[in-house]
């Protein structure tokens, strides 16, 4: 990988240098133009609270809201997701944080609970989503037994815990959950400035959800620098990316009408060029684009919990160098000195805004490529049986991939392990089937039990360089009761996105596939109902008569005498009959 | 019990009912009569009888008196006058019959009709000052309950009802309530009036109103009334006093009364009886002929108004037309800068328009620009390539497609646009790609998408969308390469077609798919909704471009896609998402007018947003329907019994059939009894000595093995042809039918044969064989006819000779056995399978060969199933029913 310096790389380094910082409270905003005018912003949040003065209820900058609910489940450590639409790992390159901070589509919530056994793990788990259910106006409360699951090796700690704990891992899913401005604002509510001050300032629900993806996270964790010294740490982040030609659209007009004639811009160097024949022109330069524009509104100042100390660099941006960037007066402008990152340190009181004219582009940011590509479809069709097919892409020349792919399926969803299949495409594009042992190394599998839990599988893969290796297996679709199906318009149901995780435990990558649509067989509740009856009833009836009509014999009474001493019983009977007129003749002739 | 029953007795006796009817006296059948007749009257609209007839007070003069008279025998519709006839019969029959012909002619046109009225126009007139025209001869049932009441009086006087007693005359007065309360428009004064004439003709208050027994006899006598009419009861026969009986006990009354005239009507039944014959024999004839003509008059009524609806939308979701279209503008310069680009690409000197043009194929090239220019509007793009060869001929192409990723979407729905570089009449729709390059590049800047739209080019219309779909859910041939990618489960699909220069006028749906599967009909009614109402776009089905609205043109329609929906091949390149469940139908333009590319590309970005809209896959609406415009269809519940009929005539028959193989044999009359028995296998010897003298039905033992086996074989037999037809190459197909046409003639005469020599068949067994046959075919149809309707109603009119032709029996004299058999196959076999197909061809002037080679196209990538019921299902049965009239050969 020739990468100079890959995106999340130089978050994490941003961020390992601020954790050394005393200040109890950091954020910032990263920014990074994306090919195909769009636009990451990575917002973090972190706050500190000691353990002592959390254990103490002094929560300090830490959300009360949120700590008295994990003290009360005894949850050690929290990760909660929100995300919707697709990375575009094509375009965009490699993921944001390496994927660590990011989710499901729709909500996944995974936390390390601590507690004497299983079941009760499972009752605090429960008490915990019923309460971030509320918390963050989310069905969580609908993770139930079936959609939680306990996994072995997808996840692991990433705070310091004592040995002393006994610590439950429970993972769950919602992928068919809506994340939208209800989540959002719960979300900002925690952070110590409310989402007035700061770079949360920029978090409009507007332009926050008309992004191409995006996805929200929370962390709780405990972090000890020294065995006796601990202090819990919640880290928020959003991460999205923004269509800058749809998001600087005016919110008083945003329909994309077509554009007027004059403003076409068009390759005028064909020949057919004229005034009503027009072949647009990729564009080359950069849009221009402001803070302003894109967001609806600058960056108010700073959060004052953070400036008591030395002023940080609270908005980041990754363009080349030599692009130029107006920024408001007051703030300083800090390059770094890999050439492609500079860093802005903002006035506390004053608002800030970043302006970047049209420019024509030279260089560009190299991006990461990812490590692993992996793609999840369902086969076949019908409403009885289906295939799971999931596509894994080692796009590097030299390493072999290993990773643990980890995915939950519905109970109704009964995948036929056995049926597990492994084809290998090399560059060549010649399919071979190989044996699954040769790409899975280890399997972790838990059955579905019908209405109380789904499946589990966890697989540890290696994908061989420069190669593209197709898992396959089937599965039949279960029939619901009907009061199982949902009440509203049923489009199918959600099938989550499975897990992938490649690299050690201290730098993990993680990449997740889409979610899937499974459509089960679904009656129409009102009309197959009287077809049925109505239908069964005449069949019922034509069937009765036609059958007595084809079977039977309607013959008189003389004749069916006649038949019935023919037949075997007919003539039992008769050989009975006659034993007995023998013998009472018999007694008869005695007496 | 001599004569065993041939059918099982009925708990409710037709028989009784019948002689019941058929004695009624003589007024009593005047009266019924003239009330039919007045009713008949009245279904013409230039003259109202019951203005004419009615008991209305203010109408009646001295002029009108006949009003006084007739208002007894008209009525209101149809129901008030089977209600009454009902009523009235009998206790107008008994009367009759208590009194004479002549007594109750001069009472009933005198004072019994005109002293109610007259009660009642005092009442009303006078008393109420109302106005209310009455009708109905319920007058007369009230007044005669009222005087069976009184005189039931006289012999019980009350009902005991626990410790109350009822007085019994009061029974009259009680159903009076009921009625009044129960039937709506009835006339409670007039029932009250009726009833109080009846009390009084029941207490023998007008008993002066009857004319004298003396002078009765004295006409009756001069007239010779006896003799001259039928069914006169005369006063000599009259019965005072047969009835001493409770009103209650009515049914006993009529229940025993047909004793007595048991010898006059029983024969017709017995006879029938008696008949086997026509019991087995001609009676199934009669029922299967009546189903077919019943299945085909069904279906030309379907164009009627009365049995067909108005199209609706039934996903709310749609909401067709509900948003503005915005694809116009600057979006037609890009239109006309890609076409031009395209346009550069194609081989020089075909730039007009002409047959030529149709002959470019989507070169690599061609297929890399537009990958260049999907992927230049941010799509993601990739190709796929396939290659089949049905027939011996080769069918290879890439398809190139690329998807719209819903801005916030999870890849979970998607939406297909296809546009073929052929349509699917072979025409170079160079227009419909660039527009679908067009809006590729306009719907991609719309945030709105809640599903991933895909952009499909195909390289013909044929067999690039099966190959693509099939890949789509990984269950393409080997010859097929895989999708590298993929979106989520498809909702619907749009096919695109617009291959001339000039403007269009109107927009053609196609939406029939392989095996004629159909559409939601939502998708087809929101395209209508759209283009019409909308665009302001007419839009035609099944090429009718000039739609009157007329009886002729809505069946000219169905019977179009009928005809489509019956071959089941793929009529667009939507038909290829049909097997998948996915809705999607084709836009064709047509017509030289005046709406550009810009309309038909709003018409699909409309269509898109209301496909966008839906929550669910579509499913409300109907799935099985006949269109006969664009906005009327038939359902399956109303179309469906048409094609049943015509497959129950099979069945009718094979059961009818089967039974007479059990119960009587043959068509012999007694003098050929002998004879035929002799033939007859030794089962119905047992008890032939009684049977030999009556013509009843015996019981016979059936053979059944070789029967079975002779059907079932033929059917497995049916798998050769389908095999050849479907494997052959494409310059073997026309010698192939000819060689079929004429193995067609000779296997039927040569199984005939070797059967006859080799087993000598019974006539049971011939039957039988017919039996099977014709179970079987009952069967497959009627199964058909749930899933392709089409398809099963031209089978089964094809077949319906085979239901009525029978070994002609030995007994016919050698010539007219040779002559009809002769006539009979030579009728068959322009009935046969190939036969028909080389007419089918020869009228519409296609050649064999295409028709073939394209069936074997369908096989073999569309997977169609139209040979299949050629050949295992209408083969069989008609080689079956061939051999059966070889039979009659020897």
């Amino acid at each position: 990988m020739i990468v100079l310096l890959s995106f999340s790389l130089f978050l994490l380094v941003a961020f390992s240098t601020l954790t050394s910082a005393t200040s109890d409270y950091h954020e910032r905003l990263v920014l990074q133009p994306l090919p195909q005018s769009s636009l990451l912003a990575s917002f973090n949040f972190r706050s500190n609270t000691s353990r002592d003065s959390f254990d103490e209820r002094n929560y300090h900058h830490f959300p009360r809201a949120l700590g008295q609910i994990l003290q009360h489940t005894h949850t050690e450590e929290l990760h909660l997701r929100f995300t919707t639409g697709r990375w575009d790992a094509e375009s965009w390159g490699s993921r944001p944080w390496d994927g660590i901070k990011e989710g499901n589509t729709g909500v996944e919530l995974w936390a390390w609970i601590d507690a004497a056994n299983d079941e009760e793990a499972f009752a605090r788990w429960l008490a915990l989503t019923q309460s971030l259910s509320g918390l963050f106006c989310a069905s969580m409360n609908f993770i139930d037994s079936t959609r939680t699951t306990r996994p072995v090796a997808s996840f692991s700690l990433s705070g310091d815990h004592s040995a002393s704990n006994n610590l439950h891992l429970l993972h769950g899913t919602l992928p068919g959950e809506v994340v939208c401005t209800e989540n959002l604002t719960p979300f900002l509510k925690l952070l110590p400035c409310k989402g007035k001050a700061g770079v949360a300032s920029l978090l409009d629900g507007h332009k926050l959800f008309d992004a191409s993806w995006q996805s929200m996270s929370i962390d709780v964790r405990p972090i000890c620098s020294q065995p006796d010294k601990c202090v819990v740490q919640i880290e928020q982040t959003v991460d999205i990316v923004l269509d800058i030609e749809r998001s600087k659209r005016p919110r008083d007009n945003p329909i994309p009408r077509p554009v007027p004639n004059d403003q076409l811009t068009c390759d005028t160097t064909k020949q057919y060029h004229s005034d009503d024949t027009c072949y647009p022109l990729e564009k080359t330069a950069d849009g221009g684009w402001s803070l302003n524009e894109i967001f609806g509104r600058t960056v108010s100042g700073v959060c004052p919990l953070g400036v008591s100390q030395s002023p940080e660099e609270t908005i980041c941006l990754r363009v080349p160098n030599e692009r130029g960037v107006a920024i408001s007066d007051g703030a300083v402008e800090i390059r770094q000195p890999d050439g492609f990152s500079r860093c802005y340190t903002l006035q506390p009181s004053s608002s800030f805004d970043l302006v970047m004219p049209e420019q024509e582009a030279t260089t560009s940011i190299p991006l990461d490529e990812p490590v692993l590509r992996a793609e999840r479809t369902i086969v076949g069709h019908g409403v009885e049986r289906g295939g799971m097919r999931i596509i894994f892409d080692n796009p590097s020349n030299t390493g072999a991939a290993d990773f643990i792919y980890f995915e939950t399926l519905p109970w109704f969803l009964r995948p036929y392990i056995h049926t597990l299949q492994a084809t290998i495409t090399g560059r060549d594009g010649i399919r071979r089937q190989v044996p699954a042992s040769q790409i899975i190394k280890e399997t972790f599998y838990r059955p579905a039990i019908d209405r109380e839990r789904g499946t589990q599988l966890e697989l540890a893969c290696s994908v061989p360089a420069a190669s593209t290796v197709t898992l396959t297996y089937d599965f039949e679709k279960a029939i619901l009761r009907y009061t199982e199906y949902p009440p509203d318009a049923n489009r199918g149901f959600n099938v989550a996105p499975a897990v992938i995780k490649l690299g050690a435990d201290e730098h993990p990558i993680y990449i997740r596939t889409t979610s899937l649509l499974l459509p089960l067989p679904t009656p129409d509740f009102s009309m197959p109902y009287n077809v049925i009856i109505l239908t069964s009833t005449v069949i019922a009836l034509a069937f009765g008569s036609i059958f007595n009509l084809l079977v039977r014999r309607f013959v008189s009474v003389e004749e069916a005498a006649v038949l019935n001493s023919q037949t075997l019983k007919g003539r039992l009977a008769g050989k009975v009959v006659l034993l007995r007129d023998r013998i009472k003749g018999k007694t008869s002739k005695v007496e | 019990m001599a004569t065993p029953a041939a059918l099982p007795p009925l708990p409710f006796n037709p028989s009784r009912v019948r002689s019941y009817l058929l004695r009624l006296p003589l007024f009593t059948r005047l009266v019924l009569l003239a009330i039919v007749v007045f009713w008949l009257l009245e279904l013409q609209t230039v003259w109202s009888v019951v203005q004419w007839g009615s008991l209305t007070p203010d109408e009646i003069g001295f002029g009108s008196m006949y009003r006084l008279n007739t208002y007894p025998f008209i009525h209101m519709g149809f129901f008030h006058a089977i209600m009454n006839l009902v009523a009235l019969t009998p206790l107008i029959e008994r009367f009759e019959a208590e009194h004479g012909t002549l007594t109750a002619v001069a009472l009933f046109i005198g004072p019994l009709s005109t002293f109610p009225a007259g009660l009642y126009l005092l009442v009303e007139k006078f008393l109420l000052h109302r106005n209310t025209a009455v009708v109905g001869a319920s007058v007369w049932v009230f007044l005669l309950l009222g005087s069976e009441a009184i005189r039931t009086f006289k012999s019980h006087p009350y009902f005991s009802l626990g410790t109350y007693k009822i007085p019994t005359w009061t029974s009259p007065l009680f159903a009076c309530i009921v009625v009044s309360i129960l039937v709506p428009n009835t006339s409670f004064l007039g029932h009250m009036c009726a009833i109080l004439v009846g009390y009084l003709l029941g207490l023998g208050y007008l008993k002066v109103f009857v004319p004298p027994e003396k002078i009765l006899r004295w006409i009756e006598g001069k007239l010779n009334l006896l003799g001259r009419l039928p069914h006169y009861v005369s006063v000599d026969q009259k019965t005072y006093g047969r009835y001493g009986v409770l009103p209650t006990s009515n049914t006993m009354g009529d229940r025993s009364t047909p004793m007595s005239y048991l010898g006059t009507s029983q024969p017709t039944i017995r006879n029938l009886r008696k008949n086997p014959h026509f019991l087995f024999v001609h009676l199934p004839h009669i029922l299967s002929f009546l189903c077919i003509l019943a299945g085909v008059v069904w279906l030309l009524l379907l164009p009627l108004n009365d049995y067909s609806r108005r199209t609706y939308i039934s996903e709310n979701a749609l909401l067709p037309g509900q948003v503005h279209a915005y694809f116009s503008g600057s979006e037609q310069h890009i239109f006309r800068g890609y076409k031009k680009e395209l346009e550069g690409l194609l081989p020089e000197g075909i730039h007009g328009e002409g047959s030529e043009r149709n002959d470019v194929e989507l070169t690599p090239e061609i297929s890399d620009k537009i990958q260049s220019i999907l992927r230049a509007s941010g799509l993601k793009v990739a190709t796929q390539n396939y290659e089949y060869t049905p027939a011996g001929i080769s069918h290879r192409g890439q398809n190139a497609y690329a998807i719209i990723q819903a801005p916030r979407g999870d890849a979970t729905e998607a939406i297909v646009i296809v546009t073929a570089w052929k349509t699917a009449d072979g025409e170079l729709n160079l227009n419909g790609v660039t527009l679908a390059l067009t809006l590729a590049r306009y719907f991609k800047r719309w945030s709105l998408w809640s599903k991933d739209i895909i952009f499909l080019f195909t390289p013909d219309s044929k067999s690039g969308t099966q190959a693509w779909i099939d890949a789509y859910h990984d269950m393409q041939p080997s010859s097929v390469q895989p999708l590298p990618l993929k979106s989520g489960a498809l909702q619907g699909g749009l096919v695109v077609e617009y291959p001339f220069d000039h403007r269009f006028e109107s927009l053609h749906i196609v939406y029939d798919g392989v095996n004629g599967q159909l559409p939601n009909l939502d998708l087809i009614n929101t395209a209508v909704a759209i283009a019409g109402g909308q665009m302001g776009i007419g839009a035609n089905l099944q090429e009718m471009w000039d739609h009157d609205d007329s009886y002729e043109a809505r069946l000219q329609t169905i019977l179009r896609g009928m005809v489509k929906q019956g071959f089941g091949y793929a009529t667009g390149a939507h038909s290829s998402f049909m097997p998948y469940h996915i809705d999607a139908i084709t836009l064709q333009t047509k017509g030289d007018g005046w709406q550009d590319e810009m309309a038909l590309g709003r018409t699909v970005e409309s269509l898109c947003r209301s496909l966008n809209n839906l929550l669910e896959h579509l499913h409300q609406s109907f799935f099985f329907y006949l269109l006969m415009q664009t906005n009327r269809f038939v359902s399956i519940g109303t179309y469906l019994p048409s094609a049943m009929l015509i497959a129950g005539n099979f069945t009718i028959m094979a059961i009818a059939l089967w039974l007479r193989t059990g119960y009587y044999m043959g068509s012999q009359t007694h003098t050929s009894a002998p004879q035929d028995k002799k033939e007859k296998q030794p089962t119905s010897q047992a008890q032939s000595t009684p049977a030999d003298t009556k013509p009843v039905p015996k019981i016979v033992e059936r053979n059944l093995a070789l029967p079975l086996s002779f059907v079932i074989g033929l059917h497995l037999l049916g798998l050769i042809p389908l095999f050849i037809f479907n494997n052959l190459s494409y310059k073997y197909l026309t010698p192939a039918t000819h060689t079929f046409i004429i193995a067609d003639i000779i296997l039927p005469l040569s199984l005939a044969t070797l059967l006859t020599k080799a087993f000598t068949p019974t006539p049971q067994q011939h039957l039988l064989i017919k039996s099977f046959s014709l179970l079987l075919l009952g069967l497959f149809l009627s199964t058909l006819a749930t899933l392709n309707f089409s398809l099963s109603f031209m089978i089964g009119l094809l077949c319906a000779p085979l239901a009525f032709i029978n070994r002609i029996p030995r007994t016919t004299s050698a010539p007219i056995r040779y002559a009809l058999s002769f006539l009979g196959l030579g009728v068959l076999n322009l009935l046969s399978p190939p036969v028909v197909l080389l007419g089918g061809c020869w009228y519409t002037g296609v050649s064999v060969e295409t028709v073939l080679a394209q069936a074997a196209f369908g096989w073999d990538v569309w997977g169609m199933w139209t040979q299949v019921v050629v050949w295992c299902v209408w083969w069989p049965a008609w080689v079956i029913g061939c051999a059966l009239v070889g039979f009659s050969l020897f």
